[in-house]
C-alpha cells in the first residue's frame, strides 16, 4: 500500500488510517501531515506502550483474571494485556455486533489502542475473519465515495467510478448499466430526479396500469387479444385476419408513414388524441380520466421500450452464443467478421433503453412549451423510425442470411447496410441525449418559428436524414430478399414490386401462408 | 442451576466485592443464583439522593464479560437517566461496554451518576425537561422521592 511507505507505518495500520478516512488517500495525507498527533490520538495508533512488563514469568489476564504465561497473552500497542481466550471472545463479540469491529480499541476501557487487522487475524476463529473481512470489503466499497456496489440483484462486483467522465452512467463487469448518482438503471438524458418521480409514479399507478396493459391487445379488426412476441412493432394477425397493424396505436399499418413522422414512427399522442379515432383510445376515455390517459400513453410506450430492450437482450445472447456461428459456417465468414451484428444489437439494447426514458421525458416536459414538445416529438419520432429501422434490418433482414442454403452474394451489402444504420442510429441517439440533457435549449435560443434550424442545429437530425436518402435504394432486391429500404419503399418477397405507399397493403393481402415467418411474428391468445 | 461452571471470573469478582466493598455500595449474590446480585447505592452526600438507600437488581448474563451486566433500580427514584421501571441510561451498560469492566465499575459509575445526572441524555423525557426548566425545582423533587421512598430500606 502507498500509504504505507508513505507514512512509514505498518500496512495493518495503514489501513486502520485510510478506513477511518473513508478511503480516501488524500484525507489521509491532509490530515496525517497536518497534524500527525491528533490523527494518532483519534484513530488510536501509540506510539509507545502505555505499560510496559519487564520479562516476567505470567501476567494475570485483564478480563478473566487467570494468569497466563507470556506466550498465552496478547496486547495491542497499549500493553493491556489479556489472554487469549479471552481475547477471542472480545473479537468474536465484536464482529458479531456489526461493522463497529472495524474500529476494534484495546479492551481497556480508558485505552484507545487500535486493535488491526492482523491481531484479528491471529486471535479469532476463521468463521469470524470471515465475517470480518466482509465487513472490511463492505467498508471500502460502501465509505468510499470512489466505489459502489453493483445494483443488479444478486451481482457482487462493485464499481469503480472514474471522476470526470462527464456522465454519471456507469456499466458494471456483470453488464448492468445504472446512473451513479441514483443507482437506478442507466437513465440518461433524462436526471435523476424526474427518474425518482416516474418510478415512484409508476409504482403509485401500477395498479391500474395492470388491467390497462394486461399483457395484450385486441387486434384492431378481428378483436382476439394479441401478444407482443417480437421486437418491432409492426404486427400481422395470424390468418385468417392477417390484419397489419401498429403495436403502439393499433392503427392500420397501412395509415403509416408520412404523416404519421415517419415510417416507423409513432408517437403522436396528441393526434391520436384529437382525431379519436382508436376504439382503445375511445373506450379509456370512458374509464379514465383525461390525466391517466396522458400518464398511460407514455407508461405504455415506456414499458413497449422496456420489455423491447429485455427481448433484444435475450436475441442477443441468442445471437452471440447460437446464430453467429451457425451465420459464420452458411456465409462463409470468420466469426470476427461478424462483429458488426453484435455491434448493432448492443445499440438496439441502448437505444432502447434511451428511447423509453424520453417518454418519462416526454411526461414531464410541461405542456405549456409547445416550441419544445412539438420539437421534441419532432426528435424523439425520427429516434424512434430510425432504431425501428435498425432492429428490423437486425432482426428480419438477417433471418434470411441465417435461413439461406449457402454463401448469399449479397451478404457484403447487408454488412454495409447494418453497419452503417448502426452508425447512423448511434449518432443520431447520442445527439438526441445530448440535445434532451441540456433541455433543449436550442429551443429556448431561437424560439418556435425557428423549429426546422434548430432542427438541423442538433446535427445528428439532418446527418441522419442525408445519410438515409443517399444510401443506394435497395428496393429491387433478389428474390428470396425482402426489403424495406430507407425512402420507405417495400419490395415484396414474391415479386419483384417495389410498393409505395397505399399500394402494399394490397399486395400483402395476397401472399401466402409461409409468409408467417417473414415480417412480424403475432400470437393469438385465443384460438 | 447456573451455579455450575460458574467462570472464574465471576467467584474472584464475587469475593473481592465481599471481602472489600466500595464505599457506599453493597452487593451481594443471590443464594439460588450467583448470577443474581442484590445491590444498595447509598445516595452520594451533596446530591438530592443524599440520605437514600437506593436497592437495585444486577444480573450476569451467559455472555458475561463479553456482554454487560443487566442492572435496574428496584427503589423508585427521580432522576432523568433513570425511568420509571428503573433502566439506566449508561453508556457502559451499552455500547461502551467493555469485557475489561467490573460489576465494581458499573456501580461506581451508577453511584456518580447520581451525582451528576445528565438531562441532556434523558431517559425520562419528563424529568428531563423538569431537570432542564429549572434544576431547583426538580432536584426538591428528587429530594422528596428519595424521603418518600428510599429512606430506611
Amino acid at each position: 500500500m502507498r500509504i504505507s511507505t508513505v507514512l512509514s507505518i505498518p500496512k495493518g495500520a495503514a489501513s486502520i488510517l485510510l478506513r477511518y478516512y473513508n478511503w480516501s488517500v488524500s484525507k489521509v495525507h491532509d490530515e496525517w501531515f497536518a497534524n500527525e498527533e491528533k490523527v494518532r490520538k483519534a484513530v488510536g495508533f501509540l506510539e509507545k506502550p502505555v505499560i510496559e512488563y519487564p520479562n516476567v514469568k505470567e501476567l494475570t489476564c485483564g478480563i478473566c483474571f487467570e494468569a497466563y504465561p507470556p506466550d498465552k497473552i496478547h496486547s495491542a500497542a497499549c500493553g493491556h494485556s489479556f489472554c487469549n481466550t479471552c481475547w477471542a471472545g472480545y473479537i468474536s463479540t465484536a464482529i458479531n455486533d456489526g461493522p463497529g469491529c472495524l474500529m476494534l480499541r484495546c479492551p481497556d476501557p480508558s485505552c484507545a489502542a487500535a486493535v488491526g487487522q492482523d491481531m484479528i487475524r491471529e486471535l479469532s476463529s476463521n468463521e469470524d475473519y470471515e465475517k470480518y473481512s466482509r465487513y472490511f470489503i463492505r467498508s471500502y466499497v460502501e465509505d468510499n465515495r470512489k466505489t459502489k456496489w453493483c445494483p443488479y440483484p444478486g451481482c457482487d462486483y462493485a464499481v469503480d467510478f472514474v471522476v470526470g467522465s462527464g456522465s454519471y452512467d456507469v456499466t458494471c463487469r456483470c453488464a448492468y448499466s445504472f446512473c451513479w448518482n441514483c443507482t437506478e438503471e442507466a437513465h440518461r438524458p433524462v436526471d435523476c430526479g424526474t427518474v425518482a418521480k416516474w418510478i415512484l409514479k409508476n409504482s403509485a399507478e401500477s395498479e391500474n396500469m395492470n388491467w390497462i396493459l394486461a399483457n395484450s391487445k385486441p387486434c384492431p379488426k378481428c378483436k382476439r387479444p394479441i401478444e407482443k412476441n417480437q421486437g418491432c412493432m409492426h404486427i400481422t394477425c395470424t390468418p385468417p385476419c392477417k390484419f397489419e397493424f401498429c403495436w403502439l396505436c393499433l392503427g392500420a399499418w397501412s395509415d403509416h408513414g408520412e404523416r404519421t413522422g415517419g415510417f416507423y414512427a409513432c408517437n403522436r399522442y396528441e393526434t391520436a388524441k384529437q382525431e379519436g379515432v382508436y376504439d382503445e383510445a375511445e373506450k379509456r376515455r370512458e374509464m379514465a380520466k383525461n390525466s391517466l390517459e396522458r400518464y398511460t400513453h407514455y407508461y405504455e410506450r415506456w414499458a413497449t421500450n422496456q420489455s423491447s430492450r429485455a427481448k433484444a437482450l435475450v436475441d442477443l445472447q441468442q445471437m452471440q452464443s447460437v446464430h453467429l456461428e451457425k451465420l459464420s459456417d452458411i456465409q462463409c465468414q470468420p466469426e470476427s467478421q461478424l462483429k458488426f451484428i453484435t455491434e448493432a444489437w448492443l445499440q438496439i439494447v441502448e437505444c432502447r433503453r434511451v428511447l423509453k426514458w424520453t417518454y418519462a421525458y416526454g411526461y414531464y416536459l410541461p405542456e405549456y412549451e409547445h416550441a419544445k414538445r412539438q420539437f421534441f416529438e419532432y426528435l424523439q419520432g425520427e429516434a424512434e423510425s430510425g432504431l425501428e429501422r435498425l432492429h428490423q434490418c437486425a432482426e428480419k433482414e438477417l433471418q434470411v442470411y441465417l435461413n439461406a442454403e449457402g454463401q448469399s452474394k449479397d451478404f457484403n451489402g447487408f454488412r454495409t447496410k447494418l453497419a452503417g444504420l448502426t452508425s447512423v442510429t448511434r449518432n443520431y441517439f447520442e445527439n438526441l441525449v445530448r440535445a434532451l440533457e441540456n433541455g433543449l435549449s436550442d429551443v429556448d435560443s431561437h424560439g418556435a418559428s425557428s423549429r426546422t434550424a434548430s432542427a438541423k442545429s442538433v446535427g445528428g437530425t439532418s446527418s441522419k436524414g442525408k445519410a438515409g436518402r443517399s444510401k443506394p435504394t435497395t428496393s429491387r432486391s433478389s428474390s428470396s430478399n425482402r426489403n424495406i429500404d430507407d425512402t420507405g419503399h417495400w419490395s415484396c418477397e414474391h415479386c419483384t414490386v417495389a410498393n409505395v405507399r397505399g399500394l402494399f397493403e394490397r399486395k400483402r393481402v395476397s401472399l401466402s401462408q409461409p409468409f408467417a415467418s417473414g415480417i412480424v411474428k403475432a400470437k393469438s391468445i385465443v384460438g | 442451576m447456573a451455579n455450575s461452571n460458574l467462570p472464574r471470573r465471576i467467584i474472584k469478582e464475587t469475593q473481592r466485592l465481599l471481602s472489600e466493598p466500595a464505599p457506599g455500595i453493597s452487593a451481594s449474590p443471590s443464594e439460588d443464583n450467583m448470577r443474581y446480585f442484590n445491590v444498595m447505592i447509598l445516595g452520594p452526600t451533596q446530591s438530592p439522593y443524599e440520605g437514600g438507600v437506593f436497592k437495585l437488581e444486577l444480573f450476569l448474563p451467559e455472555e458475561y464479560p463479553m456482554a454487560a451486566p443487566k442492572v435496574r433500580f428496584l427503589t423508585k427514584i427521580y432522576h432523568p437517566n433513570i425511568d420509571k421501571l428503573g433502566r439506566i441510561c449508561l453508556d457502559i451498560l451499552k455500547d461502551k461496554w467493555s469485557p475489561a469492566l467490573q460489576i465494581r465499575t458499573v456501580l461506581l459509575s451508577i453511584q456518580a451518576l447520581l451525582s451528576a445526572p445528565n438531562p441532556d441524555d434523558p431517559l425520562s423525557e419528563n424529568i428531563a425537561k423538569h431537570w432542564k426548566s429549572s434544576e431547583a425545582e426538580a432536584v426538591e423533587t428528587a429530594k422528596e422521592w428519595t424521603r418518600l421512598y428510599a429512606s430506611g430500606a
